[in-house]
């Protein structure tokens, strides 16, 4: 029986549902593991039952799962017991492998964002910073990678179930597990010509498509106009069915599976691709965010520089 | 901490008029700052904003793409087309949140030599001015 140690830090739970999400593997998959800590599922205190010990503590696992990227000193800390106690960590979720939302920011100082947070926002009433029982926030938002190796990277936001279901069986099997590396335009069915056939626009607009037709007779919705991450982002959200979740629904890309890996620039995939067929990215409003949107860790999103 | 600090450059020059330029400047025994790094590519035009971008964030202080004048390209328009990529560089340089005067494209022709030695000492001294980039820490350099 393998044991599991399961632990959030800057997340929204979603990662979490995703494991119920599984369905019915589920059942079997719960049959080869023991979860020996879980804030989510179980009471399994950090500091002991009755807080007797000085030290957070995570009960040993040979697997360990973090979903969330590290926002506070307290994240930090965890990541290292984690790292230390488990055989293998798997960081789940988007923000876990690149930061995610959460990493958007990174283009402000904690300062300043505190600042905003505890006093410069109309609907806030003025008030200090919360120093007393509250972790210390990082100086900026991290991918797990960057502070603790990582064996296994499961991104998306949410990310599969059909993929955790894989690597854990893989992983309780003994196998290996490996992400695609290719992009999600790779997966996308949609007809592309490779020349845009209207300017940008908005993304409230609708794209061209006829109901009930295959998805490959729809034309690129980057050539219809519409800003689509999928050049720069990791193919894979499709699952077995191979179509990207987006695509499926009409939609563009979000980016939510991260950049293509772990050194890519989405922001430099993106202006190439904007530019080959035709786009202008001038036109799009706050490109460091738009195009990081997924992946503000790892050092792609940062303050802007003050001018002297 | 601006005493010690020596701009690291990632300069591309083209092999037919500004590496010649370089090597004018170099027989010619010219004194200009040893800060740049010179890197030999057959015409601007092939300098993609991807290894522009790459030096810049595996720490570089700055970066020189040198070419042919418009009109004296070995490949007819190669420098033209680096002109063209330098628009997408520069919102480039402003997402990357690193200031626009770290990135320059200037022309230089074989026999520029004083011409080389000169731009580069000014471009060395607007980097000391700026300060290192803030892709250094991060990028180990």
């Amino acid at each position: 029986m393998a044991r599991l140690a399961e632990e959030w830090f800057a997340i929204c739970a979603g990662c979490e549902i995703t494991i119920l999400d599984i369905g019915e593997p589920l059942i079997d998959l719960l049959k080869q593991v023991t979860i020996v800590h879980m804030p989510v599922l179980m009471d399994h205190k950090l500091y002991g039952q009755t807080g007797e010990n000085a030290e957070m503590e995570i009960p040993e696992a040979e697997i360990g799962i973090i979903t969330g990227g590290i926002r506070t000193e307290e994240h930090r800390k965890l990541a290292h017991e984690m790292r230390k106690k488990c055989k293998t960590l798997i960081a789940m979720g988007t923000c876990a492998c690149s930061g995610g939302i959460p990493a958007l920011a990174n283009l402000y100082t904690t300062a300043d964002l505190q600042e905003k947070v505890f006093r410069g926002s109309v609907s806030t009433d003025s008030g200090g910073t919360p120093d007393v029982e509250v972790p210390v926030l990082t100086e900026k938002v991290l991918a797990i990678s960057e502070e603790v190796p990582v064996d296994i990277q499961l991104p998306g936001c949410p990310t599969t179930p059909e993929t955790v279901a894989a690597a854990l069986t893989a992983l309780l099997n003994g196998e290996p597990f490996s992400l695609p590396t290719k992009s999600v335009c790779d997966e996308c069915p949609c007809t592309r010509e490779k020349k845009a056939v209207s300017t940008l626009k908005r993304r409230l607009e609708a794209p061209e498509f006829t109901p009930g037709r295959p998805l490959s007779e729809m034309r690129c919705l980057m050539e219809q106009g519409f800003l689509c991450l999928g050049p720069a982002t990791r193919a894979g959200c499709g699952g077995s069915q191979g179509t990207p979740r987006c695509i499926r629904a009409y939609t563009t890309c979000e980016g939510c599976f991260g950049p293509l890996s772990e050194k890519a620039n989405p922001m430099v995939d993106m202006m190439g691709a904007l530019s080959s067929i035709g786009l202008d990215p001038k036109q799009i409003p706050d490109r460091a965010a738009t195009f990081n949107r997924f992946a503000g860790a790892g050092g792609r999103l940062r303050p802007l520089p003050v001018r002297k | 901490m601006s005493d010690s600090f020596e701009p690291l450059i990632v300069a591309f020059c083209c092999n037919w008029c500004s590496y010649a330029g370089a090597d004018l400047a170099g027989v010619s025994r010219l004194q200009y700052p040893p800060n740049a790094r010179i890197v030999r590519v057959m015409c601007s035009g092939m300098v993609h904003p991807n290894l522009v971008m790459d030096a810049f964030t595996r720490g570089a202080d700055g970066v020189l793409v040198c070419g042919c004048h418009i009109g004296d390209c070995h490949y007819l328009d190669g420098n033209c087309k680096a002109q063209r990529r330098c628009d997408a560089l520069t919102l480039m340089l402003q997402d990357f949140a690193l200031e626009e005067e770290r990135f320059r494209l200037a022309w230089v022709s074989a026999s520029e030599g004083p011409q080389f030695a000169q731009l580069m000492t000014e471009f060395t001294e607007q980097i000391r001015q700026l300060g290192p980039s803030p892709y250094r820490t991060t990028a180990g350099v």
